[in-house]
C-alpha cells in the first residue's frame, strides 16, 4: 500500500510542477489580459483588441533593417512615413505636408508638419528626418531591404525646424513612392540612439500605435496612440484608432492559424491556404479579405550567364513547354491570379497586352530543341556534344506559397521535352545564388510600388556589384531602365515599361507564375482592416462590432 | 553507491563535452556563411562582410574559436544571437519552464494512461482491453505528432471549442499540445509495460506467490507491476528526452514558446550561437535524466542496489 501512495505523492508533485510552471508562463502573458475574443469586451464599435495571426515572426521592428514583409504588417502600424502613395500611384502628404523638386530632378524640399510628435515624446522635425535618412545609409545601421529602396539619396540639408532638403545622386522617378514604403519610416531618433541595435525590440514611431511588448514567437502588442492626428489618405480615420490594442500572435502551422480564427481564439488570421478560402467564403462567421500585392508578380529567373540557357531558343523552348495556366489552377484552386508579365497588375506600365500572349505548345518547344541540337537520348533527356540538358532548379522556401510544388510539376511537364530538371530546395539562397551562382532557374518575387524594381533585376550589373539574378546584359533594356528611372512625362514612363516587359518575354528572360494575393480570414465582427496600395494591411478604420 | 554516481557524474561530464565538439564541428562545417546570412546580399559591401566577421571572431582558426566559445560556455556565457543580438542563455531560460510544463504534462499522460493500458492489457490478454491498449499503442508510435495535433486542434478546438488552438496562456493551452506529445509517449509505454508484464507473469517467484495465496490483485499490482517497471522505466527516462525533443513539433504546430521553438528557428537563420546553446543546454538535461533513470533503478529494484553496493 505505502508504495501505491508514493507513487501518487510523486504523479500529484509532477501535477503541480505543471500546474505552476504553466501558471509562470501565463503570468509572463497577463500584461496582453484582453483575451482573443476582444470584441465580447466592450458594449459598442469603440474599444476592444484585435487578435491578428501572422504567419511568419518579424525579424526586428526596426524598419531599417528588417529584411522581411510580415514586419510590414506590424511595424505599419508603429510608423509613419513622409509621404503615401494611393492606389493609383499617384504621391500625397503624409508626415510631409507638400515638397518641391528642383530643376534637375536631384533634390527634393519637403515642409514638415508641425504637430507630429514621437510616442517617446521626441519632437518631430527635420532634424528627425534628416537623422533617419542618414541611418539608413549609415553602414554600423546594417540597414537591409530599406537601405536597396533610399537609392540614390546622398545627404539632406536642414533648411529650418520644419523644412528639410534631400539630395539625390541622380534623378530618380522611384525616390518619393520609396519614401512611402513601411521599410522607410521614421524612427524616433532619441530611442535609435538609446537603444543602437535593439531599437527592433523598442521601436519608437510617430504612429497610429504605439509598441507595448513582443514575446518572441509568441505575440507582438500595440496599443492606441490617443495623440495621433495624422493618418494618410489612404484611411478615412485621421485620428486615434477605434480599437484598444492589436495583439499580432505569430502562428506559423496554417491548419492551427484557420483553426484559430474559426475556434475564435483570434479575430483575423493572414494568409489563407487556397484549400481553405472555399470553405472559409461560405462561413457565415467569417469574411474574406484579398489585396492582390503590387511589385514583381512570383517569377522565374532563367541565369543568362550559364549555358545553355544563354540560348534564347532554348529558353523558349522551356516557356513552351511549361504550361503555367495549369500550375496555377492546380495549385491555388482558382484563388490566385496568373502572371503574364515581369510586373503585376496595378503597378504603374503594367503592360496588359500581355495577358494570353503564351501558350503551351509541346511541338514548338521539341522543335526548337531538336533545331538547337539537343538530340533525345535512350533514357529520354535530350544530348550535345555529350552533355545532358539539364535544368538546375533552386528554390529558397520550404513550400511558401506551394513553391517547392511549383518545381516539381515543371520538374514533370520538361521531362516530356527532354529536359531533366534537378530541385534544390535550400534556405541558403545567400551562398547558392548569390555568392556561387549556382542555379539555372530561381524564383523570386518583390513588393514594390514603382516599375523602377525592375532596374535591380535585369540591368546590367557594374563591377563589383551584385550581379542580377537574371544575368541580362542588354544595353537596348539598360538604356530603357535608366531613362524610365529619370523619365518625368507618365506617358513616355508606361512606354518604356510597356517594351521592357515586352522584350523580357520575348526573350523568355523568365517565367512569370502568379499574383500573390494577401488574404485575410477574419471574423464578421471586425470591420475596417484596409490594404495599402503594396496590398499591406492597415488598421486605423478598424472597429469590433461586440 | 556514491562512487557509482561519482563515475557516471565523471561519464555525464565528458558526454556534455563530446556533444558540443560535435555540434561546433557540424554548424562549423556546414556549407554558407552566417555572416551573409546576417548582412543582406544585395546591399552588404564587401567592408561591412569582413568588419562584422572579425568582429565575430569567424577570422580566426577553428581551434582558437573552438576554445572561446567553449570557455565561456563554462564560464555560463553562452554567448549572444546572430540575428537580434539577444543574449543566448537568459533567452533559453526564458523559454524552458514553457517546454518544461508541457514535457512534464504530456509525460504524466503518457505515464498515467501507458501504464494503466498496459497492466490491464497484460492482465486481460486478447480481450477487448488489450485489443484498445494495442490499438493506442500502434496509434500513438505510428501517427507523425505534427497530425495528431491538428486532429486534436479541429475537434477540440474548432468542432468543441473547448481549449484554445495555440499559445502559451495558462493552463487550458497546454492540454492539447500535452496530449498530442501525451498520444505518442502512451504508445510506447502500452507497448513496453504489456510485454514484460507477460514476461513477468509466467516467472516461477508468481508461481510461489500463488502458492502462498496471494490475491490475484496483490500479485499482479504489487509484485509483478513493480517487475515489469523496471525495463518500463528506461523506456519512460528515454522517453521524457524524446519528449523535450518532440516538442520542436508540437511548439510550432501550436505556437507555444519553448526551446523546440528557439531551436527550429535559430537552424532555420543559421544562428550559431542560438542553436550551440539550445543542444548545449539540452545535452545537460538528457545526462541528469539518464542519471536520474539509473539511480530509480536502485530504487525499484534491490538487486541492482545490492549489486550497487558491492
Amino acid at each position: 500500500m505505502n508504495r501505491s501512495i508514493s507513487w501518487m505523492k510523486y504523479m500529484a508533485l509532477a501535477a503541480g510542477l505543471v500546474l505552476v510552471l504553466s501558471g509562470c508562463g501565463a503570468a509572463g502573458n497577463s500584461s496582453s489580459a484582453v483575451q482573443a475574443s476582444g470584441g465580447e469586451q466592450t458594449g459598442q464599435a469603440e474599444g476592444g483588441n484585435l487578435t491578428y495571426a501572422l504567419a511568419t515572426s518579424p525579424d526586428t521592428l526596426d524598419p531599417h533593417r528588417s529584411g522581411l514583409a510580415v514586419t510590414v504588417r506590424a511595424i505599419r502600424t508603429i510608423y509613419d512615413n513622409l509621404v503615401v502613395q494611393l492606389p493609383d500611384g499617384s504621391i500625397k502628404p503624409w508626415l510631409a505636408k507638400e515638397w518641391s523638386v528642383s530643376a534637375d530632378g536631384k533634390s527634393y524640399t519637403f515642409k514638415l508638419r508641425e504637430d507630429v510628435k514621437f510616442h517617446d515624446g521626441t519632437p518631430f522635425n527635420a532634424e528627425a528626418v534628416k537623422f533617419n535618412l542618414d541611418r539608413v545609409i549609415d553602414p554600423a545601421t546594417k540597414a537591409a531591404n530599406s537601405l536597396a529602396l533610399i537609392r540614390p539619396y546622398t545627404s539632406s540639408d536642414v533648411i529650418d525646424e520644419y523644412t528639410i532638403k534631400v539630395n539625390l545622386e541622380q534623378p530618380s522617378q522611384a525616390f518619393l513612392g520609396n519614401l512611402s514604403q513601411a521599410l522607410l519610416g521614421i524612427v524616433s531618433p532619441a530611442a535609435a540612439k538609446k537603444y543602437g541595435d535593439q531599437l527592433g525590440k523598442n521601436p519608437v514611431g510617430t504612429g497610429p500605435y504605439t509598441f507595448v511588448k513582443w514575446d518572441e514567437n509568441a505575440d507582438i502588442v500595440v496599443a492606441k496612440n490617443k495623440d495621433y492626428n495624422w493618418a494618410p489618405e489612404t484611411v478615412e480615420n485621421k485620428g486615434a484608432p477605434h480599437i484598444d490594442t492589436i495583439t499580432f500572435k505569430i502562428v506559423p502551422e496554417e491548419a492551427t492559424r484557420i483553426g484559430s480564427v474559426q475556434s475564435k481564439q483570434v479575430l483575423a488570421a493572414e494568409t489563407v491556404p487556397p484549400q481553405n478560402i472555399a470553405a472559409l467564403k461560405s462561413d457565415p462567421n467569417q469574411q474574406l479579405l484579398q489585396a492582390n500585392t503590387v511589385g514583381l508578380p512570383y517569377t522565374l529567373f532563367f541565369n543568362l550567364r550559364k549555358a545553355p540557357w544563354d540560348d534564347v531558343k532554348v529558353r523558349q523552348a522551356v516557356q513552351s513547354a511549361v504550361d503555367v495556366e495549369s500550375i496555377v489552377k492546380t495549385l491555388y484552386l482558382g484563388n490566385y491570379e496568373r502572371a503574364w508579365s515581369a510586373l503585376s497588375p496595378g503597378i504603374l506600365g503594367y503592360d496588359a497586352s500581355l495577358e494570353g500572349s503564351i501558350h503551351p505548345d509541346i511541338n514548338k518547344a521539341n522543335q526548337l530543341l531538336d533545331e538547337q541540337g539537343w538530340v533525345k537520348g535512350a533514357d529520354g533527356i535530350r544530348e550535345k556534344d555529350g552533355q545532358k540538358l539539364t535544368l538546375r532548379y533552386v528554390d529558397g522556401s520550404p513550400n511558401r506559397e506551394k513553391r517547392n510544388d511549383i518545381a516539381a510539376i515543371i520538374q514533370q511537364q520538361l521531362k516530356q521535352v527532354g529536359i531533366a530538371v534537378e530541385v534544390e530546395i535550400t534556405k541558403d539562397i545567400a551562398t547558392v545564388i548569390y555568392q556561387n551562382w549556382d542555379y539555372d532557374l530561381y524564383g523570386n518575387s518583390q513588393v514594390n510600388s514603382d516599375p523602377n524594381a525592375l532596374f535591380a533585376f535585369y540591368h546590367t550589373s557594374a563591377e563589383g556589384e551584385r550581379p542580377t539574378l537574371s544575368g541580362l546584359s542588354d544595353p537596348k533594356i539598360d538604356k530603357l531602365l535608366e531613362q524610365g528611372a529619370v523619365e518625368t512625362d507618365p506617358d513616355k514612363r508606361v512606354d518604356i515599361y510597356n517594351h521592357i516587359q515586352q522584350y523580357l518575354i520575348e526573350q523568355a528572360v523568365i517565367l512569370p507564375i502568379y499574383v500573390f494575393p494577401y488574404t485575410v480570414a477574419a471574423s464578421k465582427s471586425v470591420e475596417g482592416i484596409k490594404f495599402d496600395s503594396l496590398g499591406y494591411p492597415l488598421f486605423n478604420d478598424v472597429r469590433i462590432q461586440p | 553507491m556514491v562512487q557509482t554516481i561519482l563515475t557516471r557524474l565523471a561519464t555525464s561530464l565528458l558526454v556534455i563535452f563530446g556533444a558540443s565538439v560535435l555540434v561546433y564541428c557540424i554548424m562549423y562545417l556546414l556549407p554558407g556563411d552566417p555572416v551573409l546570412l546576417m548582412l543582406d546580399p544585395s546591399s552588404a559591401t564587401p567592408e561591412m562582410i569582413q568588419n562584422l566577421r572579425v568582429q565575430l571572431g569567424l577570422d580566426q582558426p577553428f581551434y582558437i574559436q573552438f576554445a572561446h566559445y567553449f570557455g565561456d560556455m563554462l564560464r555560463g556565457d553562452f554567448g549572444k544571437s546572430m540575428i537580434n543580438s539577444d543574449p543566448v542563455l537568459p533567452k533559453i531560460l526564458e523559454h524552458f519552464p514553457a517546454t518544461l510544463a508541457l514535457t512534464a504534462l504530456s509525460s504524466i499522460i503518457a505515464i498515467t494512461i501507458g501504464i494503466t493500458l498496459g497492466v490491464l492489457s497484460a492482465i486481460h490478454r486478447n480481450g477487448v482491453i488489450d485489443f484498445i491498449a494495442r490499438l493506442v499503442g500502434l496509434f500513438g508510435i505510428s501517427m507523425p505528432t505534427f497530425w495528431t495535433g491538428i486532429l486534436l486542434i479541429l475537434l477540440f478546438s474548432v468542432q468543441l471549442g473547448w481549449f484554445p488552438a495555440m499559445g502559451s496562456d495558462g493552463f487550458s493551452s497546454l492540454v492539447l499540445p500535452a496530449a498530442t506529445l501525451g498520444i505518442v509517449g502512451a504508445g510506447f509505454i502500452v507497448r513496453m509495460v504489456r510485454n514484460s508484464m507477460l514476461e513477468v507473469v509466467n516467472e516461477p517467484f508468481i508461481v510461489a506467490l500463488r502458492a502462498k495465496g496471494l490475491t490475484e490483485r496483490t500479485i499482479m499490482y504489487v509484485h509483478a507491476l513493480r517487475n515489469a517497471l523496471i525495463p518500463a522505466v528506461t523506456v519512460i527516462g528515454m522517453l521524457i528526452g524524446d519528449l523535450l525533443a518532440g516538442t520542436v513539433v508540437v511548439e510550432t504546430v501550436f505556437s507555444r514558446q519553448g526551446i523546440g521553438r528557439i531551436i527550429a528557428d535559430a537552424l532555420m537563420a543559421k544562428d550559431l550561437p542560438v542553436v550551440q546553446g539550445v543542444v548545449f543546454f539540452t545535452a545537460i538535461i538528457y545526462v541528469v535524466l539518464n542519471l536520474l533513470v539509473d539511480i530509480s533503478y536502485a530504487y525499484i529494484d534491490p538487486r541492482v542496489r545490492r549489486a550497487v553496493r558491492t
